[in-house]
Protein backbone atom coordinates (compact mmCIF):
# COMPACT_ATOMS: atom_id res chain seq x y z
CA UNK A 1 0.00 0.00 0.00
CA UNK A 2 0.95 3.33 -0.98
CA UNK A 3 1.31 6.36 1.16
CA UNK A 4 -2.30 7.99 1.19
CA UNK A 5 -2.35 11.75 -0.55
CA UNK A 6 -3.15 13.92 2.08
CA UNK A 7 -5.09 16.41 0.02
CA UNK A 8 -7.66 13.14 -1.41
CA UNK A 9 -7.27 11.68 2.47
CA UNK A 10 -8.81 15.70 3.68
CA UNK A 11 -11.43 16.15 0.83
CA UNK A 12 -12.63 12.00 1.71
CA UNK A 13 -13.01 13.49 5.53
CA UNK A 14 -15.10 16.58 4.37
CA UNK A 15 -17.22 14.67 1.86
CA UNK A 16 -18.22 12.18 4.51
CA UNK A 17 -18.81 15.24 7.14
CA UNK A 18 -22.78 16.49 5.52
CA UNK A 19 -22.32 19.55 7.09
CA UNK A 20 -19.10 20.42 5.17
CA UNK A 21 -19.20 18.54 2.33
CA UNK A 22 -21.36 21.15 0.54
CA UNK A 23 -18.40 23.11 1.10
CA UNK A 24 -14.60 23.75 -0.44
CA UNK A 25 -12.76 25.06 2.13
CA UNK A 26 -9.05 26.11 1.82
CA UNK A 27 -6.70 24.33 4.26
CA UNK A 28 -7.56 25.97 7.75
CA UNK A 29 -11.24 26.44 8.23
CA UNK A 30 -11.38 29.58 10.41
CA UNK A 31 -15.17 29.45 11.86
CA UNK A 32 -18.37 26.87 10.15
CA UNK A 33 -21.79 28.85 11.18
CA UNK A 34 -25.12 26.69 11.06
CA UNK A 35 -27.24 28.80 12.80
CA UNK A 36 -28.07 25.77 15.15
CA UNK A 37 -25.52 26.81 17.61
CA UNK A 38 -26.32 30.41 17.84
CA UNK A 39 -25.94 33.36 16.25
CA UNK A 40 -21.98 31.63 15.85
CA UNK A 41 -20.61 35.74 15.98
CA UNK A 42 -23.08 37.34 13.09
CA UNK A 43 -24.06 40.15 15.03
CA UNK A 44 -25.16 44.32 14.06
CA UNK A 45 -23.03 46.72 12.49
CA UNK A 46 -23.75 49.86 14.33
CA UNK A 47 -22.51 53.12 13.34
CA UNK A 48 -20.16 55.23 15.05
CA UNK A 49 -21.51 57.76 17.85
CA UNK A 50 -20.23 59.72 20.04
CA UNK A 51 -21.99 61.58 22.98
CA UNK A 52 -25.35 60.74 21.46
CA UNK A 53 -26.58 58.07 19.17
CA UNK A 54 -28.11 61.28 17.21
CA UNK A 55 -24.64 61.42 15.68
CA UNK A 56 -24.58 58.22 14.02
CA UNK A 57 -25.40 58.56 10.17
CA UNK A 58 -28.87 57.86 8.91
CA UNK A 59 -27.65 54.86 7.32
CA UNK A 60 -26.23 53.00 10.12
CA UNK A 61 -29.28 54.07 12.30
CA UNK A 62 -31.68 51.94 10.54
CA UNK A 63 -29.52 48.63 11.01
CA UNK A 64 -31.10 45.96 13.43
CA UNK A 65 -29.47 42.57 15.31
CA UNK A 66 -30.01 39.52 12.43
CA UNK A 67 -32.05 36.95 14.00
CA UNK A 68 -32.45 32.88 14.75
CA UNK A 69 -35.57 31.64 12.34
CA UNK A 70 -36.97 28.68 10.92
CA UNK A 71 -38.25 30.73 8.43
CA UNK A 72 -42.06 30.42 9.37
CA UNK A 73 -44.49 31.71 6.53
CA UNK A 74 -48.34 32.65 6.71
CA UNK A 75 -49.65 29.78 4.65
CA UNK A 76 -47.27 27.37 4.73
CA UNK A 77 -45.44 27.44 8.18
CA UNK A 78 -41.91 26.59 9.20
CA UNK A 79 -39.90 26.00 5.74
CA UNK A 80 -36.37 25.25 8.04
CA UNK A 81 -32.76 25.54 7.34
CA UNK A 82 -30.32 23.86 4.72
CA UNK A 83 -30.21 21.76 7.06
CA UNK A 84 -31.37 21.82 10.98
CA UNK A 85 -34.11 24.47 11.66
CA UNK A 86 -32.30 27.81 11.47
CA UNK A 87 -31.16 30.47 9.59
CA UNK A 88 -29.75 33.72 10.25
CA UNK A 89 -32.26 36.33 8.90
CA UNK A 90 -31.49 39.76 8.60
CA UNK A 91 -34.67 41.76 7.89
CA UNK A 92 -34.72 45.61 6.68
CA UNK A 93 -37.07 48.01 7.94
CA UNK A 94 -40.30 48.40 5.71
CA UNK A 95 -39.32 51.17 4.26
CA UNK A 96 -38.53 51.57 0.28
CA UNK A 97 -34.81 51.45 0.28
CA UNK A 98 -34.14 50.09 3.64
CA UNK A 99 -30.88 48.78 4.62
CA UNK A 100 -29.83 45.83 6.70
CA UNK A 101 -26.61 43.60 7.09
CA UNK A 102 -24.72 41.50 9.90
CA UNK A 103 -21.35 41.26 10.58
CA UNK A 104 -18.62 39.31 11.65
CA UNK A 105 -15.66 40.40 13.10
CA UNK A 106 -12.01 38.92 13.46
CA UNK A 107 -8.52 39.62 12.25
CA UNK A 108 -5.81 37.52 10.60
CA UNK A 109 -2.53 36.19 11.95
CA UNK A 110 -1.12 35.69 8.54
CA UNK A 111 -1.82 37.82 5.40
CA UNK A 112 -2.80 34.86 2.91
CA UNK A 113 -5.53 33.75 1.08
CA UNK A 114 -9.41 33.68 2.73
CA UNK A 115 -12.46 32.03 1.58
CA UNK A 116 -16.02 32.82 2.23
CA UNK A 117 -18.71 30.28 1.44
CA UNK A 118 -22.61 30.50 1.70
CA UNK A 119 -25.67 29.79 1.46
CA UNK A 120 -28.29 32.23 1.21
CA UNK A 121 -31.54 33.41 0.11
CA UNK A 122 -33.59 36.29 -0.14
CA UNK A 123 -37.30 37.21 0.13
CA UNK A 124 -39.57 39.80 0.56
CA UNK A 125 -42.26 40.15 3.76
CA UNK A 126 -44.97 37.49 2.10
CA UNK A 127 -47.89 40.18 3.29
CA UNK A 128 -49.60 40.56 0.08
CA UNK A 129 -50.91 37.40 -1.88
CA UNK A 130 -48.27 38.40 -5.22
CA UNK A 131 -45.60 37.36 -6.45
CA UNK A 132 -43.49 39.72 -5.41
CA UNK A 133 -40.69 39.33 -7.68
CA UNK A 134 -39.36 42.73 -7.64
CA UNK A 135 -39.89 43.73 -4.05
CA UNK A 136 -36.36 42.86 -3.03
CA UNK A 137 -33.75 45.33 -3.90
CA UNK A 138 -30.49 43.89 -4.00
CA UNK A 139 -28.69 41.45 -1.31
CA UNK A 140 -24.55 41.17 -0.92
CA UNK A 141 -21.42 40.52 0.75
CA UNK A 142 -19.08 42.75 1.47
CA UNK A 143 -15.66 42.51 3.39
CA UNK A 144 -13.58 44.89 5.42
CA UNK A 145 -10.03 44.10 5.88
CA UNK A 146 -6.94 46.41 6.70
CA UNK A 147 -3.33 45.42 6.67
CA UNK A 148 -1.38 44.59 9.88
CA UNK A 149 0.87 47.01 11.07
CA UNK A 150 4.00 45.39 9.40
CA UNK A 151 2.77 45.85 5.63
CA UNK A 152 4.43 49.45 6.25
CA UNK A 153 3.81 52.36 4.21
CA UNK A 154 1.47 50.10 1.85
CA UNK A 155 -1.01 49.05 4.53
CA UNK A 156 -4.46 50.34 3.64
CA UNK A 157 -7.96 49.54 4.33
CA UNK A 158 -9.79 47.48 1.69
CA UNK A 159 -13.37 46.72 1.40
CA UNK A 160 -14.67 43.93 -1.79
CA UNK A 161 -18.32 44.87 -1.82
CA UNK A 162 -20.38 42.92 -4.02
CA UNK A 163 -24.15 43.08 -4.32
CA UNK A 164 -27.21 41.14 -7.01
CA UNK A 165 -29.22 44.12 -7.78
CA UNK A 166 -32.06 42.19 -8.13
CA UNK A 167 -34.80 44.98 -8.77
CA UNK A 168 -34.59 48.64 -9.12
CA UNK A 169 -38.02 50.92 -9.23
CA UNK A 170 -40.36 48.18 -9.10
CA UNK A 171 -37.99 46.82 -12.74
CA UNK A 172 -36.05 43.44 -12.62
CA UNK A 173 -32.14 43.86 -12.88
CA UNK A 174 -31.13 40.82 -11.91
CA UNK A 175 -27.17 41.87 -12.08
CA UNK A 176 -24.27 41.49 -9.98
CA UNK A 177 -22.43 45.07 -9.30
CA UNK A 178 -19.45 46.48 -7.16
CA UNK A 179 -18.13 49.16 -5.94
CA UNK A 180 -14.90 50.93 -5.82
CA UNK A 181 -15.24 54.25 -5.20
CA UNK A 182 -14.71 56.28 -1.43
CA UNK A 183 -17.78 57.13 0.62
CA UNK A 184 -17.17 60.32 1.98
CA UNK A 185 -16.07 60.17 5.66
CA UNK A 186 -17.43 62.73 7.96
CA UNK A 187 -16.65 63.18 11.28
CA UNK A 188 -18.51 62.05 14.51
CA UNK A 189 -18.67 64.12 17.55
CA UNK A 190 -16.48 66.79 18.68
CA UNK A 191 -13.39 65.26 20.11
CA UNK A 192 -11.93 64.23 16.46
CA UNK A 193 -10.89 60.68 17.52
CA UNK A 194 -14.35 59.18 15.33
CA UNK A 195 -15.13 59.50 11.77
CA UNK A 196 -18.19 57.45 9.29
CA UNK A 197 -18.32 56.87 6.28
CA UNK A 198 -21.33 54.62 5.34
CA UNK A 199 -19.90 52.29 2.50
CA UNK A 200 -23.49 50.74 2.17
CA UNK A 201 -25.06 53.72 0.69
CA UNK A 202 -27.12 53.38 -2.80
CA UNK A 203 -24.85 55.29 -4.59
CA UNK A 204 -22.02 54.13 -6.47
CA UNK A 205 -22.91 50.68 -7.52
CA UNK A 206 -21.42 49.33 -11.08
CA UNK A 207 -22.72 46.61 -12.72
CA UNK A 208 -20.09 43.42 -13.16
CA UNK A 209 -18.91 42.71 -16.58
CA UNK A 210 -20.88 39.74 -17.37
CA UNK A 211 -22.82 40.34 -14.57
CA UNK A 212 -26.53 39.51 -15.33
CA UNK A 213 -27.21 36.15 -13.16
CA UNK A 214 -31.07 34.64 -13.05
CA UNK A 215 -31.37 32.90 -9.68
CA UNK A 216 -34.13 30.74 -8.37
CA UNK A 217 -36.76 33.34 -6.68
CA UNK A 218 -39.54 30.19 -7.01
CA UNK A 219 -43.22 30.93 -7.66
CA UNK A 220 -44.21 32.61 -3.82
CA UNK A 221 -42.30 34.86 -1.37
CA UNK A 222 -43.37 32.03 0.83
CA UNK A 223 -41.24 29.43 -1.29
CA UNK A 224 -37.52 30.34 -1.03
CA UNK A 225 -34.54 28.49 -2.58
CA UNK A 226 -30.55 28.57 -1.17
CA UNK A 227 -27.76 29.79 -3.21
CA UNK A 228 -24.38 29.19 -3.04
CA UNK A 229 -21.81 32.22 -2.95
CA UNK A 230 -17.92 32.07 -2.88
CA UNK A 231 -15.41 34.84 -2.06
CA UNK A 232 -11.58 34.47 -2.28
CA UNK A 233 -9.53 37.21 -1.24
CA UNK A 234 -5.35 37.70 -1.09
CA UNK A 235 -4.87 39.40 2.00
CA UNK A 236 -1.40 39.83 1.17
CA UNK A 237 -1.72 41.71 -2.00
CA UNK A 238 -5.12 42.62 -0.97
CA UNK A 239 -6.56 41.74 -4.53
CA UNK A 240 -9.89 39.38 -4.77
CA UNK A 241 -9.09 35.92 -6.42
CA UNK A 242 -12.44 34.11 -7.16
CA UNK A 243 -16.20 35.34 -7.16
CA UNK A 244 -18.69 32.64 -7.86
CA UNK A 245 -22.75 32.26 -7.51
CA UNK A 246 -23.94 29.09 -8.30
CA UNK A 247 -22.18 27.61 -11.33
CA UNK A 248 -21.53 31.08 -12.71
CA UNK A 249 -17.76 32.09 -11.87
CA UNK A 250 -17.10 35.58 -12.66
CA UNK A 251 -13.17 37.16 -13.48
CA UNK A 252 -11.55 38.63 -9.99
CA UNK A 253 -10.24 41.72 -12.33
CA UNK A 254 -14.32 42.53 -11.81
CA UNK A 255 -14.83 42.65 -8.41
CA UNK A 256 -14.28 46.32 -6.64
CA UNK A 257 -13.22 47.62 -3.80
CA UNK A 258 -12.77 50.73 -1.66
CA UNK A 259 -9.63 51.22 -1.20
CA UNK A 260 -8.09 53.82 1.72
CA UNK A 261 -5.04 54.90 3.35
CA UNK A 262 -5.07 52.62 6.95
CA UNK A 263 -7.17 53.81 9.87
CA UNK A 264 -5.41 54.32 12.85
CA UNK A 265 -7.26 51.52 15.07
CA UNK A 266 -8.46 48.46 12.54
CA UNK A 267 -5.02 47.03 12.21
CA UNK A 268 -5.55 43.23 11.01
CA UNK A 269 -9.39 44.01 10.53
CA UNK A 270 -11.17 40.85 8.68
CA UNK A 271 -14.64 41.77 8.93
CA UNK A 272 -17.00 39.61 7.02
CA UNK A 273 -20.55 40.98 6.06
CA UNK A 274 -24.35 40.29 4.56
CA UNK A 275 -26.32 42.34 3.16
CA UNK A 276 -30.10 43.00 2.14
CA UNK A 277 -31.89 46.13 0.78
CA UNK A 278 -35.80 46.13 -0.43
CA UNK A 279 -37.30 47.77 -3.00
CA UNK A 280 -40.76 48.05 -1.54
CA UNK A 281 -42.48 49.50 1.33
CA UNK A 282 -42.59 46.02 3.13
CA UNK A 283 -39.75 44.18 4.62
CA UNK A 284 -36.79 42.91 2.72
CA UNK A 285 -35.20 39.70 4.41
CA UNK A 286 -31.61 37.77 4.11
CA UNK A 287 -31.45 34.39 4.98
CA UNK A 288 -28.18 32.63 5.49
CA UNK A 289 -27.38 29.06 6.44
CA UNK A 290 -24.86 28.06 6.17
CA UNK A 291 -21.19 30.04 6.41
CA UNK A 292 -17.79 28.79 6.18
CA UNK A 293 -14.84 30.81 6.20
CA UNK A 294 -11.52 29.32 5.46
CA UNK A 295 -7.88 30.36 5.02
CA UNK A 296 -4.10 28.89 3.20
CA UNK A 297 -2.88 29.45 6.38
CA UNK B 1 -25.74 21.32 26.84
CA UNK B 2 -25.47 25.17 27.97
CA UNK B 3 -28.64 27.34 27.63
CA UNK B 4 -28.64 29.57 24.69
CA UNK B 5 -29.26 32.94 25.73
CA UNK B 6 -28.86 36.47 23.45
CA UNK B 7 -29.72 40.33 24.28
CA UNK B 8 -31.44 41.72 21.64
CA UNK B 9 -31.09 45.36 20.54
CA UNK B 10 -34.81 45.15 18.68
CA UNK B 11 -34.91 49.24 18.55
CA UNK B 12 -32.86 51.90 19.45
CA UNK B 13 -33.45 55.46 19.19
CA UNK B 14 -36.34 55.27 17.56
CA UNK B 15 -39.40 57.75 17.97
CA UNK B 16 -42.97 56.26 18.91
CA UNK B 17 -45.71 58.00 18.47
CA UNK B 18 -49.63 57.42 17.22
CA UNK B 19 -49.76 53.66 16.99
CA UNK B 20 -46.43 52.72 17.62
CA UNK B 21 -44.58 49.12 17.71
CA UNK B 22 -41.26 47.74 17.60
CA UNK B 23 -39.84 45.77 14.90
CA UNK B 24 -40.72 41.78 14.54
CA UNK B 25 -38.65 39.82 16.07
CA UNK B 26 -38.18 35.85 15.87
CA UNK B 27 -37.94 33.95 19.25
CA UNK B 28 -38.92 30.60 18.28
CA UNK B 29 -35.77 29.23 19.70
CA UNK B 30 -36.52 31.23 23.10
CA UNK B 31 -38.20 30.00 26.42
CA UNK B 32 -38.39 32.87 28.50
CA UNK B 33 -37.77 36.42 27.31
CA UNK B 34 -37.72 39.85 29.18
CA UNK B 35 -38.46 42.92 27.38
CA UNK B 36 -36.62 46.30 28.58
CA UNK B 37 -38.35 49.45 27.25
CA UNK B 38 -36.40 52.66 27.96
CA UNK B 39 -36.45 55.84 27.51
CA UNK B 40 -33.73 58.36 25.50
CA UNK B 41 -35.70 61.40 25.15
CA UNK B 42 -38.35 63.17 27.11
CA UNK B 43 -41.61 61.72 26.66
CA UNK B 44 -43.86 64.77 26.89
CA UNK B 45 -47.04 62.81 28.09
CA UNK B 46 -49.46 63.86 31.26
CA UNK B 47 -50.01 60.30 32.25
CA UNK B 48 -47.91 56.84 31.95
CA UNK B 49 -48.73 55.58 28.28
CA UNK B 50 -50.08 51.57 28.72
CA UNK B 51 -47.10 49.21 26.36
CA UNK B 52 -48.79 46.09 25.61
CA UNK B 53 -46.64 42.70 24.81
CA UNK B 54 -47.52 40.96 21.50
CA UNK B 55 -47.48 37.92 19.60
CA UNK B 56 -47.79 36.50 16.25
CA UNK B 57 -48.58 33.54 14.21
CA UNK B 58 -46.46 34.71 11.45
CA UNK B 59 -44.85 37.75 12.10
CA UNK B 60 -47.41 40.15 10.45
CA UNK B 61 -50.72 39.83 11.82
CA UNK B 62 -50.30 40.68 16.00
CA UNK B 63 -52.36 40.28 18.92
CA UNK B 64 -51.81 40.83 22.26
CA UNK B 65 -50.39 38.41 24.66
CA UNK B 66 -51.76 39.76 28.19
CA UNK B 67 -48.55 41.33 29.66
CA UNK B 68 -48.75 45.65 29.71
CA UNK B 69 -45.69 47.54 31.11
CA UNK B 70 -45.50 51.49 31.35
CA UNK B 71 -43.61 54.24 29.08
CA UNK B 72 -40.84 55.19 31.65
CA UNK B 73 -41.66 58.92 31.89
CA UNK B 74 -37.86 59.88 32.22
CA UNK B 75 -34.87 59.20 30.29
CA UNK B 76 -32.61 56.53 31.59
CA UNK B 77 -35.56 54.67 33.59
CA UNK B 78 -36.38 51.10 32.56
CA UNK B 79 -39.22 48.86 32.64
CA UNK B 80 -39.17 45.60 31.63
CA UNK B 81 -41.90 42.89 31.01
CA UNK B 82 -41.18 38.82 31.70
CA UNK B 83 -42.87 36.76 29.35
CA UNK B 84 -43.29 32.38 28.72
CA UNK B 85 -44.74 30.66 26.63
CA UNK B 86 -44.84 32.90 23.68
CA UNK B 87 -44.24 31.19 20.15
CA UNK B 88 -42.39 32.54 17.32
CA UNK B 89 -42.87 36.01 17.67
CA UNK B 90 -42.25 39.49 19.86
CA UNK B 91 -43.03 43.15 19.67
CA UNK B 92 -43.90 45.79 21.84
CA UNK B 93 -47.13 48.25 20.79
CA UNK B 94 -48.63 51.42 22.53
CA UNK B 95 -50.93 53.62 21.47
CA UNK B 96 -49.29 57.72 21.90
CA UNK B 97 -52.26 60.23 23.03
CA UNK B 98 -52.09 62.90 19.84
CA UNK B 99 -49.20 64.77 20.07
CA UNK B 100 -47.12 62.64 22.61
CA UNK B 101 -43.99 61.37 21.43
CA UNK B 102 -41.30 59.01 22.96
CA UNK B 103 -37.53 57.93 21.84
CA UNK B 104 -37.16 54.57 23.21
CA UNK B 105 -34.71 51.94 23.30
CA UNK B 106 -36.41 48.63 22.86
CA UNK B 107 -34.30 45.51 24.21
CA UNK B 108 -34.74 41.59 24.42
CA UNK B 109 -32.78 39.00 26.78
CA UNK B 110 -33.59 35.79 25.66
CA UNK B 111 -32.90 32.24 26.72
CA UNK B 112 -34.05 28.63 25.13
Amino acid sequence: MGTPDPSAFRRAMLDADPRLSRFDPMSRILSFDDFDRGFCGWGQLVGNYEHTLDAMLPGYAQHSQPMLSSIGHWDAGSHGGVDGTYALKIATRPEKGAQNCAIKRLTFRKSGPIRIEAYVAAKPEANELLLSMTDVRSFGIFLDLQSMESAGASAERVMPHLRYLNAENGQLRQTWQTKRHETAFVPIGDTGDTVSHYHLSPEGWEDLADGQDRLCYNELPTKLNWTYLRLDFDLERMVPLHFQCNEKVFSPDAVGSIRMPAMKNLWGMLNFGFLVETDSDKRAFLYVDSVCISAEF
Amino acid sequence: MMRESAHIVVDRNVTWQGEAASEPYEVGWGKEAILFLQVLAPAPHAEPAKVRVQISPDGIHWCDEGTTLDLPSSPGDVSHARVAHFGGWLRLATSMKDGHSARVLVSLHLKA
